[in-house]
C-alpha cells in the first residue's frame, strides 16, 4: 500500500465518519468549500480585461480538460490503474464567467457518497469584472493535490503560460 | 593447413554468442513492438507538417516521451491507425496527405522513477491540409502543462493563421449534416 492508497482510505473514512455527502452541483460546492477538510476558496485579481478571460476560459476549459486519464503506479507490492474522466463547464452569463471541473472515476477508486452528473466537483472558477482591466477571480479548489489543474487555470487567467494541464500528475 | 588455436576457437565462439544475442534480442524488440501496437508512419508524403518540440519533465527523476500518431478519417469519420512519429528531436518534418481530413494525436507521455508512475496525456485534433500550404506546428511541455498549436502557412508565406482544435465529433456532425 503507497501513500496515494492511503489518502484515498482515509479520505474515504473520512466521508463515511463524518457521514458527508457531496455537493450535487456547483452552487452547493460553492457553499461546501469553505467549511471542508480538503478544499479551499482563493480569490485574486488579474490585470486582464474579463471578456479576455471569458474566452480563454471557453477555448482551454473544454480543449485541456474533456479527457480521460489512466494512470498506473507500481510498488514491489501493488499494481493500480486508475482511470478519470474529467468533465469541464464553461458559463459565460452576462458579467460572470464559470468554469467547473468534474472529475467521474471509472475505475480504481471506490465511490463512498451520492455521485452529481458528469462526476464530483473538483474545483470552480468564477471571473467577474472589476474594472475595464482588471477581473476578480473566485477559486474553489482542493487544498491538497491537484496542483497542476490549479496552476493551469490560474495561467489562463493571467493570460501568462497557458497551457493545458497533465492531468495524470 | 590450419593449425588448432584455442584462441581463434574461444574468438569464433564469442562471435557466434553475440549473434545468437543480437538476433534474440531483435527478435524479443520487434515482438514487443508488434504487441504495443505502434508502428512508424511511413511519412511518404511532400513533408507539409514541420513540428517544433520542447519536452522538460523538470526533474532528473523522471522523463518525457513526445510523440504524434497519424489516423486516416474514412467518409464515415472512422479512423485508420496509419502510425507514429516519434518527436525526439527539436524539429520534425511530416508529410501529412493533402486535402483529405486527418486526425492527429499528441502523445506525452511522463514517467516517473521515484514514484514509478507513468502517464499519457494527449491533443487530438481532425486536420485537412490544403495543397502547397505547410503547416506549422508546436508541442511543447514544461512545468507538467503542454501546449499544442498548429498554423496553417499559404505558399505564399503571407498571413498565417492558427488551427482551431477540432474534435472527431465535428467530422461526425459535418459527415451528418450531408
Amino acid at each position: 500500500m503507497n501513500r496515494f492508497h492511503v489518502l484515498i482510505v482515509v479520505l474515504n473514512l473520512f466521508s463515511l465518519v463524518g457521514c458527508v455527502s457531496h455537493p450535487q452541483s456547483a452552487e452547493e460546492f460553492r457553499k461546501a468549500v469553505p467549511g471542508a477538510f480538503s478544499a479551499t476558496v482563493e480569490t485574486f485579481e488579474v490585470d486582464r480585461p474579463f471578456g479576455q478571460v471569458a474566452s480563454t476560459f471557453q477555448k482551454m476549459g473544454p480543449n485541456c480538460l474533456s479527457k480521460t486519464i489512466k494512470t498506473t503506479s507500481r510498488t514491489t507490492t501493488s499494481y493500480q490503474v486508475i482511470v478519470t474522466t474529467y468533465k469541464p463547464t464553461v458559463l459565460v452569463r452576462g458579467k460572470k464567467a464559470e468554469l467547473h471541473v468534474q472529475q467521474h472515476h471509472e475505475q480504481g477508486v471506490i465511490n463512498v457518497s451520492k455521485e452529481p452528473a458528469g462526476g464530483y466537483y473538483l474545483l470552480v472558477a468564477d471571473a467577474q469584472p472589476v474594472t475595464q482591466t482588471k477581473t476578480r477571480i473566485d477559486l474553489y479548489r482542493p487544498s491538497m493535490g491537484h496542483s497542476v489543474l490549479i496552476q493551469a487555470v490560474k495561467n489562463w487567467a493571467t493570460g501568462e503560460n497557458v497551457g493545458c494541464p497533465d492531468l495524470t500528475k | 593447413m590450419t593449425r588448432f588455436s584455442p584462441r581463434r576457437l574461444l574468438e569464433k565462439r564469442c562471435t557466434h554468442g553475440r549473434r545468437v544475442a543480437v538476433t534474440l534480442l531483435l527478435c524479443a524488440a520487434s515482438l514487443l513492438s508488434a504487441c504495443s501496437g505502434i508502428k512508424t508512419y511511413e511519412n511518404n508524403f511532400n513533408k507539409n507538417l514541420h513540428v517544433h518540440t520542447a519536452t522538460d519533465s523538470g526533474s532528473w527523476f523522471s522523463r518525457v516521451h513526445a510523440a504524434v500518431d497519424i489516423h486516416r478519417v474514412g467518409e464515415d469519420c472512422a479512423l485508420d491507425y496509419e502510425g507514429t512519429v516519434e518527436l525526439t528531436g527539436p524539429a520534425t518534418e511530416i508529410g501529412i496527405p493533402p486535402d483529405r481530413r486527418s486526425y492527429l494525436v499528441f502523445v506525452f507521455n511522463s514517467f516517473s522513477f521515484f514514484s514509478n508512475r507513468s502517464g499519457t496525456i494527449t491533443y487530438e485534433t481532425l486536420v485537412k491540409p490544403r495543397s502547397n500550404h505547410h503547416y506549422d506546428a508546436a508541442a511543447s511541455y514544461k512545468n507538467d502543462l503542454y501546449h499544442v498549436m498548429i498554423r496553417e502557412i499559404p505558399p505564399d508565406r503571407s498571413a498565417s493563421r492558427e488551427l482551431d482544435r477540432l474534435a472527431l465529433s465535428s467530422c461526425r456532425s459535418s459527415s451528418d449534416r450531408k
